[in-house]
């Protein structure tokens, strides 16, 4: 699935963006099967995991995307400028929301099905469970240049980028939100708690 | 000497964000600075945490819902650009591609190292073999894979950026993990020499009866055949741990493991061989009598810098044979302020902690090996003026 990813990532060039500005809903689609996963990640993280909203947030972005893609100049990476129009849905949610959902079990992503036996896997999953909850936990600021690195695995520099601040900050910003969540999930700071 | 604390570069560093020479500066602050160590560990931990967060694949019915809601479908002057060949070959190649993922998971099961993290192998003789296949001058040892050397093959392995190890011949080793808060090899049997430039604890070697976990330094490791292990130390320091059992080698000194009881006792190097031979008894004979027999050589002749085993063994004999340990650490060194006799015996952490750090002087001195404080600040001094003329 990632290679396919990659693959169709890295045929989303000038043409297809042209064609899209054009209004050609194929090419839409292709824009939008390429990158839906990692934008409605970051979306269901932003919300506290529940779901129907990140459905919400992530079709108002591909139907923004639709629009805006007219102004997109090609003056900056197409993935910044995505990846830009991302995050302030995801804050402009949170500002309609005023506060965030606690991350209850009717909003865990987990799914019990995909649970198997062995005792580390088990364990791997509850440690994923708690970071997602402490992830939600976190202020935007902290919590968004966490999410578009490990999710989207992009560089320091491409994360000032979107967020629009220096690469300092961005160093600044994810030493903050990495020392939080291990203040947050000190428990977790043991073999055992990993299945080891 | 700290003004410059590093802690706001950790996660850049763990992230490879600086520069080969911002890396040195890294390392070097942080291997002489407790509190930035005691900062890295934290967020190296929260570096590990945010990696467990997974992608969560978009519903499929997303695309409906936007289709739906974009505006009706309007006749649209497509220019034919070259953009639909292009979505008819990406259909293509991910058919392609899919097909080929799934010969390959069927093919390697889940051994696949599609994009999997990999360091760099130099032949450094003969031909060296990883995942079963020769390497002639150059290779990639991927997380999973095996590298093995024969009678005649050397290889040299760079350690992500922090480091290299070399490979001696008749050596099996595998790469386990490579991240940002852990790079861990596997040494099954032969010999390898690291050399390692890091905060401690990134770099680890699992061996059959012990793990050693870097704390700056350099070492050799070897594993013989039934699975046996010995640690020599030649600068800083390295722990041996295996569960509860823990021994801190330091330069200089060397120490055995042993599967099914993981590490013996650091020793230094310059011992006597007799006191080396009691050592073995104690650490791995299961006869009491024997045990405390060699003991007793040992006591009668333990040096002052032989309280670094002295110290190790409190926590591994009982009874009257540690208050016989006690007694003789005391006579060389004794117990700094605060820390107790009975405190000692009953194995209370915090005083055996504090009378280690007293005893630590009596471990370099009359030898070439520097106390820490000393070595560190000259290493530092020396690297900046090195730094300062490469820059001139």
């Amino acid at each position: 699935m990632e290679r396919r990813a990659i693959v169709a990532q890295q045929l989303i060039d000038g043409s297809v963006i042209e064609a899209c500005q054009q209004g050609d809903r194929e090419a839409f689609q292709l824009l939008f099967e390429t990158y839906k996963d990692k934008v409605f990640s970051i979306a269901v993280y932003s919300v506290g995991g529940d779901r129907a909203v990140a459905d919400d947030v992530t079709q108002q972005i591909f139907l923004k995307l639709f629009t805006a893609i007219r102004q997109f100049r090609g003056e900056s990476e197409f993935t910044t400028w995505l990846y830009r129009l991302v995050v302030n849905a995801c804050l402009d949610e949170r500002r309609r929301r005023k506060r965030w959902l606690p991350w209850g079990e009717s909003t865990a992503m987990s799914n019990a099905g995909d649970r198997k036996p062995q005792e580390k896997q088990f364990a791997r999953l509850e440690v994923a469970e708690a970071v997602q909850a402490a992830i939600a936990e976190l202020k935007p600021s902290f919590r968004l240049p966490i999410l578009l690195k490990y999710i989207e695995g992009l560089s320091y520099e491409e994360i000032a980028s979107v967020m629009g601040c220096s690469k300092g900050t961005v160093a600044s910003r994810l030493n903050r939100g990495h020392s939080q969540l291990a203040k947050r999930l000190s428990h977790l700071n043991h073999p055992a708690a990993w299945g080891e | 000497m700290f003004a410059k604390h590093v802690t706001r570069d950790i996660s850049a560093y763990c992230h490879g964000e600086l520069s080969p020479a911002e890396s040195r500066r890294f390392a070097e602050h942080m291997i002489s600075c407790a509190k930035c160590r005691g900062e890295f560990e934290e967020i190296k931990l929260g570096i590990k945490l945010a990696e467990q967060l997974p992608r969560v694949p978009a519903p499929e019915s997303l695309w409906i819902g936007i289709e739906s809601s974009l505006a009706a479908p309007k006749p649209i002057e497509v220019k034919r650009t070259s953009w639909q060949p292009r979505v008819a070959a990406a259909a293509a190649i991910l058919v392609a591609v899919a097909a080929f993922g799934v010969w390959r998971f069927w093919r390697h099961g889940s051994s696949s190292q599609f994009s999997k993290p990999a360091w760099q192998v130099q032949q450094l003789g003969g031909a060296s073999r990883i995942g079963g296949e020769r390497i002639t001058k150059e290779g990639q040892l991927a997380v999973g894979e095996w590298l093995e050397t024969d009678a005649n093959s050397r290889a040299q392995i760079a350690v992500s950026s922090i480091g290299k190890v070399d490979i001696d011949e008749n050596t099996r080793v595998r790469l386990l993990e490579t991240a940002p808060t852990e790079h861990r090899l596997e040494l099954a049997r032969g010999k390898m020499s690291a050399m390692i430039w890091a905060p401690p604890r990134l770099f680890f070697v699992d061996t059959p009866s012990a793990v050693a976990a870097d704390l700056g330094c350099a070492y050799t490791l070897e594993v013989d055949d039934h699975g046996a292990g010995l640690l020599r130390v030649t600068s800083g320091r390295v722990a041996l741990e295996l569960r509860d059992r823990e021994s801190m080698v330091p330069a200089g000194a060397a120490c055995e493991t042993r599967p099914g009881v993981g590490p013996g006792t650091p020793y230094f190097e310059d011992a006597l061989a007799s006191f080396r031979g009691a050592l073995e008894t104690v650490d791995f004979e299961h006869d009491a009598v024997a045990r405390s027999q060699a003991l007793d050589l040992m006591l009668s002749q333990a040096r002052a810098r032989d309280t670094l085993t002295l110290w190790h063994l409190l926590a591994r004999v009982d009874g009257e044979d540690r208050v016989r340990v006690y007694e003789k650490i005391s006579a060389f060194v004794p117990p700094p302020a605060g820390v107790t006799r009975e405190g000692v015996l009953r194995l209370d952490q915090g005083m055996l902690g504090r009378w280690k750090d007293a005893l630590e002087a009596s471990w370099f001195v009359n030898d070439t090996v520097l106390p820490k404080v000393i070595a560190e600040g000259y290493w530092r001094v020396k690297n900046g003026v090195v730094r300062r003329l490469k820059q001139q």
